[in-house]
């Protein structure tokens, strides 16, 4: 295999620039002058620009997010040149990746969802129209900014998603720009159905009287959500987001690698990621009525159903940044074992680092990044700054090269030749053994779920986040 | 040799069964399990406390002022442009605390360095002076209400809920509805500061102004710019600040105390429950961030009230201040019926369209006057009066 059949972060690997923790450490330091530097910049409210009013400040970010996976994943670096990217600087490589993603962002929500969709589609795209029609230019600008918002949260799942999961099929072998655009297309009318389908009766209710003729309300999940607010549906879009890419990096697209059959691969890891996240947003909401009571519908904050499925999403988006930081800056760390060893250690070791960044975040996110201190603010949201963080992991690892600590050198053509196999894996067989490891690993998942559901409402009652 | 190497092979099979099992186990179980009916059984049953509180005669209150500001889009405005509603209130630069340095540059020395000599005493200039140094010092109004409680055997108290914001405009409706004149007198016993916000207690040095001895009562989540403000404004009487949950304060009268962040760098709120004879509990809110449902369930967990029944609402139900909407406030138009009040005097952040959907709901809703610059009688306006009892 040539280099130039596989992506470019494929053909690449990250060799440390110094043995041991080093480039660990200093890529962690690198990236966290960095990410207050740009948080105060950006988001902070006591800083420069203060996006983080909130969804102005979301909406760029999430955006951003799939900016960086559209270049990198989608598009495979296009129009940029393999031989550029191979050959220029880290720092000035990121650089000029940051300031293509950040035009082409301005342009989609300026261009796109401002002035097309707002001027000649929907009216609550456009804060301008809002304005006109009444509504408070601040409030029209939030409204207009978590429409837009929530589109990119739907299709930051649905992009990756189709790379990860559907393998790019079947466009896989279409040349570049022509795969990008076909899979940012059909990822972008997917996002749309799926946004029609979870957000615009959310939307519609937004305003005096509810546009009942424009969309269906009250919306159809308003019995079995408890709540009219689509926050029901960030709860598993966040999980979706999350999950497709734990699949991608500690569990290395275990067990959904091991069916040979390509279609059948495909659509079992998309759905799989689906059914997996519906299962995870489900579990964290009875985590927080454990912790907290049940919910009590109509009322406001901690107790309210809205809340807590926006919360769901929330503490979801915590365990994708310690999994990226062990993929990244750890090597995926353990890696001695056999793949499903690794994955399940792995998976408990980062769900237990999300526990803790969780504790942390709560503990002094608003002494140092200007946020609200308390659970449930309705501008409180850990989901802006994790996923700044997690935008700027991605920066330094696909558009850095992981400098400092790490630097890229391509493949040789038997380590191009091991991607293939990864693709299918085949160290993992269906034996008599295996088949009662499983059954025995069954029973013991269900013990463990009652084991963890059980110590909540005890570790709520003895320890307090917030005092 | 073999054999054992087999074995080695089909112990790995097993381990690797086993760790697939488990992560496949745990969350099946969290998708079927976690969302049934048979999860919510597990959840924890609420025990209601019962607390025998007492029981008084009626309560009534007026309304002297709920018009905390007149420009929702210059409030807002101001909010967005110093950063948003995170942004500590304090440095907003609206007076008293303005220091000329525009947007977002305030901060509570700055600003009371320029009025600290003249409050509590001569608060025109006070504000004279802010209205020059500060934004949109016209816009500044102010929440104040007056609270008269008689007991079962006669005897009456008065009590303020918070002090408003503008100096000159607390002071114009304190002497409209004859507060100043009970201050000075000292027949009102307590002033109850709901909570920090600018609208709510910034007017402090009005009360100062004619009684600086009346007991203050706050919670516990006043930062401490708030702090040196009641110190700064001459404050001479006892300060209480709240930490338990439930407080009660006369025979029928309860202080609930609730941790809840708020817009602006603000935590904590109080609110006040009353077991009124033959009717039930009446709830009094400043500004009720903690959501009346939240305020009405803790009622009903901790505290024995009459028929076991909510009566009645007073105050700002904090749900849309500045006429904007989201999809949880229709959940709260939707439940509210369930509670079964019977009297709401809801005004001030409660909002105009909240106050419509209430009506179009078919609930109870009080309508005001439009008196004093209250801009609808959607609801209680300034100068308005409720009774909840005989």
């Amino acid at each position: 295999m040539e280099r130039n059949e596989v992506s470019y972060l494929e053909s690449r690997k990250l060799v440390k620039r110094w043995q041991g923790p080093l480039p660990a450490l200093a890529n962690s330091l690198f990236i966290a002058i960095v990410f207050y530097a740009t948080w105060w910049i950006f988001q902070d409210p006591r800083g420069i620009m203060r996006m983080y009013t909130p969804y102005v400040g979301y909406m760029v970010c999430r955006w951003l997010l799939i900016l960086f996976i559209w270049v990198a994943y989608i598009f495979d670096f296009w129009p940029f040149k393999k031989a550029w990217l191979d050959r220029t600087h880290p720092l000035i490589k990121g650089s000029i990746l940051v300031a293509f993603s950040v035009a082409a962002m301005y342009l989609l929500i300026k261009v796109f969802f401002v002035d097309i969709l707002g001027n000649f589609g929907i009216a609550y795209f456009n804060p301008e129209r809002l304005i006109s029609m009444g509504i408070t230019e601040f409030y029209a600008i939030e409204y207009a900014a978590e429409a837009i918002m929530m589109f990119a949260a739907i299709a930051s799942w649905l992009s990756p998603s189709w790379v990860v999961a559907c393998e790019n099929a079947p466009w896989q072998d279409l040349p570049q720009p022509a795969r990008g655009i076909t899979i940012v297309t059909i990822t972008f009318f997917i996002s749309m159905i799926v946004y029609f389908l979870t957000m615009h009766s959310h939307m519609a209710i937004l305003f005096y009287p509810w546009q009942k003729f424009t969309a269906i309300c009250p919306p159809y999940w308003e019995e079995f959500a408890n709540t009219v607010s689509g926050n029901f549906h960030i709860a598993w879009i966040m999980c979706c987001t999350v999950v497709v890419w734990l699949f991608e990096t500690i569990w290395e697209r275990y067990p959904f690698n091991l069916i040979k059959t390509n279609w059948l691969r495909r659509v079992a890891s998309f759905f799989g990621i689906i059914i997996i996240a519906v299962a995870l947003a489900f579990f964290l909401y009875f985590c927080e009525e454990l912790a907290w009571g049940p919910a009590i519908r109509g009322t406001r904050r901690l107790m309210a159903p809205d809340w807590r499925w926006l919360h769901v999403g929330e503490m979801a988006i915590f365990w994708l940044c310690p999994s990226l930081f062990l993929t990244f800056y750890c090597n995926n760390w353990p890696t001695k074992f056999s793949r499903p060893v690794n994955v399940i250690l792995r998976t408990f070791l980062t769900a237990i680092a999300a526990v803790l960044v969780y504790i942390v975040y709560y503990k002094t996110s608003h002494l140092f990044l200007g946020t609200q201190k308390g659970f449930s603010h309705p501008q409180q949201f850990p989901m802006i700054p994790m996923i700044w963080l997690i935008n700027l992991f991605l920066v330094n690892v696909w558009f850095m090269d992981g400098w400092p600590g790490w630097k890229a050198v391509p493949k040789t053509t038997e380590e191009l030749e091991e991607i293939k196999s990864e693709i299918v894996g085949s160290d993992v067989k269906w034996t008599p053994k295996f088949a009662y490891g499983l059954l025995a690993g069954l029973a013991g998942g269900v013990a463990v779920y009652f084991a963890i559901i059980n110590f909540i409402p005890w570790f709520s009652k003895v320890y307090t986040i917030i005092k | 040799m073999t054999e054992k190497k087999h074995e080695g092979v089909s112990r790995r099979d097993f381990v690797k069964g086993a760790a697939t099992g488990v992560c496949a186990g745990t969350f099946a179980t969290m998708g079927l399990y976690s969302y049934s009916s048979s999860a919510k059984k597990r959840l924890a049953k609420i025990t209601r406390s019962m607390k025998d509180f007492g029981v008084l005669k009626n309560v009534k209150i007026t309304n002297i002022s709920e018009t905390s500001w007149f420009n929702n889009a210059d409030l807002i405005g101001d909010i967005h442009e110093a950063g948003g509603l995170l942004v500590n209130q304090y440095s907003l630069n609206w007076p008293p605390f303005g220091n000329g340095k525009g947007s977002a540059q305030g901060s509570y020395e700055s600003g009371i360095a320029s009025i600290k000599d003249l409050i509590p005493k001569d608060l025109d200039k006070a504000w004279g002076l802010q209205e020059k140094l500060s934004l949109h010092p016209e816009n500044a109004g102010g929440y104040a209400c007056l609270i008269e409680v008689e007991e079962l055997n006669g005897k009456t108290h008065k009590y303020l809920l918070d002090t408003g914001w503008s100096y000159t405009w607390t002071d114009a409706a304190f002497k409209r509805e004859g507060i100043d004149k009970m201050l000075e007198n000292h027949e009102i016993e307590a002033l109850f500061i709901s909570h920090e916000h600018w609208d709510h207690f910034w007017g402090f040095p009005v009360t100062m102004k004619y009684d600086p001895t009346i007991p203050v009562f706050i919670q516990d989540g006043f930062y401490p710019e708030g702090l040196q403000y009641i110190k700064d404004s001459g404050h001479t009487g006892p300060l209480t600040s709240y930490k338990k949950a439930v407080n009660p304060f006369i025979p029928g009268m309860a202080v609930l105390k609730f941790d809840v962040p708020i817009i602006n760098r603000v935590f904590g709120e109080i609110s006040l429950a009353f077991n009124v004879k033959d009717k039930g509990l009446v709830l009094v809110s400043g500004c009720c961030h903690q959501g009346i449902l939240k305020f009405a369930d803790l009622a009903r967990t901790e505290l024995k009230y009459e028929n076991d029944r909510f009566y009645g609402i007073y105050g700002g139900l904090h749900i849309s201040p500045f006429e904007d909407w989201d999809p949880k406030y229709d959940d709260l138009v939707i439940s509210l019926g369930k509670w079964g009040f019977e009297k709401i005097g809801c005004n001030h952040c409660t909002g105009h369209l909240t106050a419509k959907k209430f009506v179009e709901a078919g609930y109870p809703v009080i309508r005001g006057t439009a008196r004093f610059r209250s801009s609808s009688p959607d609801y209680l306006g300034n100068g308005d009066k409720i009774s909840f009892g005989a």
